[in-house]
């Protein structure tokens, strides 16, 4: 039970970075198309490569020449789960930015928006609602990988489940609370995620 | 000191329509060598068949399609110079589209007011001041809370039409406002463009509301594969145009409006 804070705040946390990573990433692809191939190949290798693999690469690989931010686990499960996000995010927006339409944006380069004032006021707010069962399946993820931490070392909920079975020696019991746990975070915040979404689409006509 | 608003000098724009394949597509030419002198409070109405590039061109006016060649001015500042500021200027250009575009996460004031806000940078008293009048002025005062796909299809162009007013704009390019409502809503928006026509605002109009069109224009222009074919008072193309091919079309639409 002790882990649960230190899962949150790892989802969380990453699930934000993945917000300011994954939005400007969109909007770049869909708007600015000379240099969209440099988000299509970012978003190749951070979803190319298991998470798993990077943290251990970041950790063990630039930890002891990078003390600050490489050295810290927390740091770095956040740090690669928040850009792997991003780069799932980039292309749930993408698919969003289109579902909202370039209407849109015309509309606001009428009354006087350049294209980036105009993607914060009027493209970014609907991009969120068309967006919501997507992030909500997103921030599903980031919680049930945040398990990988474990292998860092961080006493979240795996690792402390892991602790659990060795000092109990109890083979399942630890397994079953942590599958519980994991149902508990995930469910309910997906959940109320999507409901929220629906209702502001039905409202927007979206 | 001249009182021109608006000028379009030998604009040209052409665009491609894609085909299944990237190999075919069609060059359709919109808009060739058009230039149109708008002084103000000058209502001028544009109507031709669909297809013919009126809307491209209006487009083209406000700088939302760039031209290919040719010069547009919104008072004496050229807006096909390089380096021009364009947002400023579309700022001071209000639009009226046929699907209205409303902000859809926005209220019917937010829709209003937004522009107000972050756009002319207005206290936020004075915006909602604005915006307010605005909706009055197009008597949308009943549902400013609400989102557009609440509002009736004539309510939401009104709103899209206080949106382009509310900045005072130099002059209003309204792009067919009417076409996309149901016939029973039009009466509303054609009510609303009266009342500022008789305020003396500036407006160019794409439009196939001849009724309207006879009452207001003070010259209509008949546009024909992407060129200005004719232009003269509604008394002229209510009587006797002087091309054949405005003849043959004022014909078709007055039969089809009469057997309406």
């Amino acid at each position: 039970m002790g882990g649960v804070p230190l899962t949150l705040s790892i989802s969380i946390l990453s699930f934000f970075i993945g917000i300011a990573v994954g939005l400007p990433l969109a909007f770049i692809r869909v708007y600015e198309k000379e240099v969209g191939f440099v988000v299509d190949a970012y978003e190749k290798i951070w979803r190319g490569i298991p998470e798993i693999v990077l943290m251990l690469l970041f950790f063990f690989g630039l930890g002891p020449f990078f003390p600050f931010p490489f050295g810290n686990p927390f740091i770095v499960v956040c740090f690669v789960l928040g850009l792997r996000s991003g780069a799932n995010q980039s292309q749930i927006y993408r698919g969003a930015i289109h579902g909202v339409g370039d209407e849109q944006m015309i509309a606001g380069t009428s009354v006087g928006f350049s294209k980036w004032r105009a993607i914060w006021h009027i493209m970014v707010p609907q991009v969120f609602t068309y967006s919501t069962p997507g992030l909500g399946s997103e921030y599903a993820l980031l919680i049930k990988d945040s398990a990988y931490a474990y292998v860092l070392s961080l006493a979240e909920v795996m690792k402390r489940s892991i602790d659990l079975r060795y000092i109990t020696g109890d083979v399942i019991g630890p397994y079953v609370l942590a599958a519980l746990i994991y149902i508990v975070l995930t469910f309910p915040l997906a959940f109320s995620l999507d409901r929220w979404g629906n209702r502001r689409k039905k409202k927007i006509g979206l | 000191m001249t009182d021109y608003v608006m000028e379009a000098k030998n604009v040209y724009k052409t665009y491609q329509i894609k085909g299944e394949k990237k190999e075919d597509y069609k060059i359709v030419e919109a808009v060739k060598d058009v230039s149109l002198l708008i002084r103000k409070g000058d209502i001028k109405l544009i109507f031709g068949p669909s297809g013919s590039g009126k809307s491209t061109f209006l487009r083209c006016m406000a700088m939302l399609d760039i031209p290919d060649k040719g010069e547009i001015y919104l008072g004496d500042q050229c807006l096909t110079q390089k380096g021009i500021d364009l947002n400023k200027a579309r700022a001071r250009i209000g639009f009226v589209f046929q699907h209205i575009y409303l902000f859809r996460h926005l209220t019917a004031l937010g829709n209003v007011e937004l522009a107000l806000r972050k756009v002319l940078k207005l206290p936020k008293e004075e915006a909602r001041k604005r915006a307010l009048d605005a909706l009055a002025e197009v008597k949308v005062t009943e549902c400013i809370s609400k989102y557009p796909s609440q509002l009736s299809g004539g309510q939401a162009q009104r709103v899209g039409i206080a949106r382009a007013l509310a900045r005072n704009p130099d002059i209003i390019l309204l792009d067919e406002p009417t076409s996309a409502l149901d016939p029973e809503l039009t009466g509303e928006v054609i009510d609303t463009l009266r009342d500022l026509a008789k305020e003396g605002t500036t407006m160019l109009i794409v439009s196939h509301e001849m009724p309207f069109a006879r009452e207001v224009a003070e010259e209509m222009i008949f546009y024909d594969e992407g060129h200005i074919v004719e232009t003269g008072p509604p008394s002229l193309f209510f009587n006797a145009p002087n091309t054949d091919r405005a003849k043959q079309f004022m014909t078709r639409i007055i039969n089809r409006t009469t057997r309406e």
